[in-house]
């Protein structure tokens, strides 16, 4: 019998460290969950009771972890009652929750160039997938974000050059610009210092720009909005890049029990029901578009 | 099992020595390993598990969104996903740890023989027991349709009571008029034991879009909202199950070790836990230490001992619940 799957989600009283509000309705969160931290994925989601008046959970990405000092971010957008439930919670206060969860982002020997893309709250994972490539050498990163509020931390000029970036387009995350992984920020808004204009046009024109050979080495990555995995989809399958992607669904148990959570995929035996939480929420892009 | 060594938590439900009451209920733990991934969760907190509920051929299930939150509650429309009854069989049960549990089968279909035929294969299997799911308010034929037809009800039972031998469990659907009425049909057509009550029917609807939001348009109702109509469910039908010595699985709602002795005294064995995983997937401990605490303070040696133990007000004038 194999139980491998047994105790890998832990049920944790989380303190909160910080909870910070920005504009555009979004939080960032950071709570103490050191065995959350110690085993998360980029990827890898928490199922979070947002108060205990309320105890139906909420699915929020993990942004980053620290596996030393124990805690864990987590970057959301108050959309409906839950959220909104969570962002009064105040440091001090703990949250229970119940992670790591999910299969994670996982980037293939081969290629060695990761091109990640996260839209609107899903950067988190992106970002934790970035502080993952960045111990690796043989990859060469690189992150498209896009939003249409204004970005939850303050956009700089990136020290970074970028080839194929229209003139002007140079704005990154500063975090991500200290770990020395070139980002650039993309809106529909009139943005300081990011292209205007959707993710996916970016990435082209980033794509173009390489040598063929080169491309050969791309790896897509992308969290977002659905209509925006579809374009990051349309436009793999386009370059005939290996793309995954995390969904979204509503959830109740998040551990496999309830099969509430599912997404229609393709495979050779035709289509099967697989379940966001615990066979996703990351897919192969060719499977589920 | 000697005295000196049973638990007060111990029951005995239809000759399967449980270590506690609590069931987990079908379609909210998968096939029984589902739970198992959450550290500190363990099957043995529980008398048995029910596994989801299973038809003859692999189902793909309903279109998302599948489930939704209500007031103190959720909505599900599943569709009865699984992998066919031959799959379970070969492949699932094998992988099951039968000395941590009981594993009850959960049989659904659209046929009176498809109930017959499924039963048969569990029958032939190391499954505990058998669920009958005549009441699954999700998928087009079969389920409610004949739940809710005392008929009907009684010919499902009859056919899988001819399949096996193993302790048949009725689940009854508390989307009917006279339950207690159609609880006597499943007695006299050969069920040893009932689950009341399954989910209510409910809808909800998306108000800027003007669409229902479960994909299959209405969907069953569970959680703590239904516990009341649950309770009132379980009395009815222990009223026909006492003079039979037919234990029921009573079941909706049930978040705490409160909420399971009002089960029990209403006339319940065994207690179900479906919805309430989803909020704390640790639950099992919580309400197995409520109720042990419960017995101490009224010096009762066995949980059995306050099933049914019920005592009506008198009624001194003519009856209307207005
Ligand atoms: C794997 C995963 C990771 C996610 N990561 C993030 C993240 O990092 N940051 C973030 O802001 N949001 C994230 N989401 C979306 C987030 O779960 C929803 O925004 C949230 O559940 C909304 O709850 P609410 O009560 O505020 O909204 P309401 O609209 O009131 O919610 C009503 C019900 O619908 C469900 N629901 C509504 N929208 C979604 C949705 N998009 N996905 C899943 N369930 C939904 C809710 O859980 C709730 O049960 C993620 C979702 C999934 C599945
Ligand atoms: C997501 C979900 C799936 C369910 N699937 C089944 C099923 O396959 N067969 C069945 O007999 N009951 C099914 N049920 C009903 C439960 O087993 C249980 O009877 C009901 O939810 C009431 O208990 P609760 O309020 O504790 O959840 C399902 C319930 C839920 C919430
Ligand atoms: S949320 Fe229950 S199976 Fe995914």
């Amino acid at each position: 019998m194999n139980k491998s799957h047994r105790d890998s989600i832990f049920l944790e009283e989380a303190e909160i460290l910080s909870h910070q509000g920005f504009a555009g309705e979004q939080f960032i969160l950071r709570v103490q969950a050191p065995q959350c931290a110690h085993t998360a994925l980029p990827g890898s989601f928490v199922h979070l009771q947002c108060d205990p008046l309320q105890p139906m959970r909420r699915p929020i990405s993990i942004m980053r972890t620290s596996d030393s000092e124990g805690w864990i971010e987590l970057l959301y957008k108050r959309v409906g009652s839950g959220t909104q439930l969570l962002s009064l919670r105040k440091p001090g206060e703990t949250l229970n929750l119940l992670g790591p969860i999910g299969q994670s982002f996982k980037p293939s020997a081969e290629h060695t160039h990761p091109l990640l893309i996260g839209g609107g709250v899903g950067m988190p994972p992106m970002i934790f997938l970035a502080d993952c490539l960045r111990s690796d050498r043989l990859k060469q990163p690189f992150v498209i974000l896009g939003s249409e509020v204004p970005f939850p931390f303050s956009a700089s000029p990136s020290k970074i050059m970028v080839p194929g970036m229209p003139e002007g387009v140079i704005a990154s995350m500063p975090l991500l610009d200290d770990w020395g992984i070139p980002c650039r920020l993309a809106s529909q808004q009139d943005l300081p210092g990011c292209y205007q204009g959707y993710v996916t046009d970016l990435a082209r024109l980033w794509l173009v720009a390489m040598e063929k050979a080169l491309r050969q080495q791309v790896e897509i990555f992308a969290c977002g909005p659905h209509p925006m995995l579809q374009a990051v989809a349309q436009l793999a399958a386009e370059f005939d890049i290996a793309c995954q992607v995390s969904l979204e669904e509503f959830m109740a148990c998040a551990v496999g029990g309830c099969a509430g959570c599912v997404v229609e995929v393709s495979t050779p035996q035709g289509p099967v029901m697989k379940r966001v939480c615990v066979d996703g929420p990351v897919f192969d892009a060719r499977q589920v578009f | 099992m000697p005295d000196s060594v049973k638990s007060p938590l111990n029951i005995d439900f239809c000759g399967m020595p449980f270590n506690t009451p609590i069931v987990l209920l079908s379609g909210c733990v998968g096939f029984g390993e589902e739970y198992t991934r959450v550290k500190g969760f363990s099957n043995r907190e529980t008398g048995a598990v029910c596994l989801k509920g299973t038809t003859q051929e692999p189902r793909l299930g309903n279109q998302p969104h599948r489930i939704y939150e209500t007031p103190s509650g959720m909505l599900n429309a599943i569709g009865l996903q699984n992998p066919g009854v031959d799959k379970v069989v070969d492949e699932i049960l094998p992988t099951l740890d039968f000395t941590e549990t009981h594993f009850i089968a959960n049989v659904s279909g659209s046929t009176v023989e498809e109930y017959y035929e499924v039963t048969r294969r569990f029958d032939d299997s190391p499954i505990d027991a058998i669920e009958i799911n005549i009441s699954c308010p999700n998928v087009k034929e079969g389920g409610v349709a004949f739940g809710n037809d005392p008929a009907m009800s009684a010919r499902v039972v009859e056919a899988c009571r001819q399949a096996t031998r193993k302790p048949l469990i009725t689940k009854l659907s508390p989307n009917q008029t006279d339950i207690a009425g159609n609880a006597q049909g499943c007695i006299e057509a050969g069920s040893d034991a009932f689950s009341v009550i399954n989910t209510l029917m409910g809808m909800a609807i998306d108000i800027e879009s003007r669409v229902p939001i479960i994909g299959n348009n209405q969907g069953g109702l569970s959680g703590p909202a239904i516990k009341p109509v649950a309770l009132l469910k379980v009395h009815q039908v222990y009223q026909v199950c006492r003079d039979h010595n037919i234990p029921i699985i009573g079941q909706g709602g049930i978040t705490s070790a409160e909420d399971a002795l009002e089960f029990m005294i209403a006339g319940a064995h065994a207690v179900g836990v479906g919805t309430a995983l989803f909020y704390d997937p640790l639950i099992c401990q919580k309400i197995n230490a409520g109720i042990r605490d419960y017995l101490t303070r009224h010096q009762l040696a066995s949980v059995e001992h306050l099933v049914g133990t019920l005592q009506l007000h008198q009624q001194t004038r003519p009856k209307c619940s207005c």
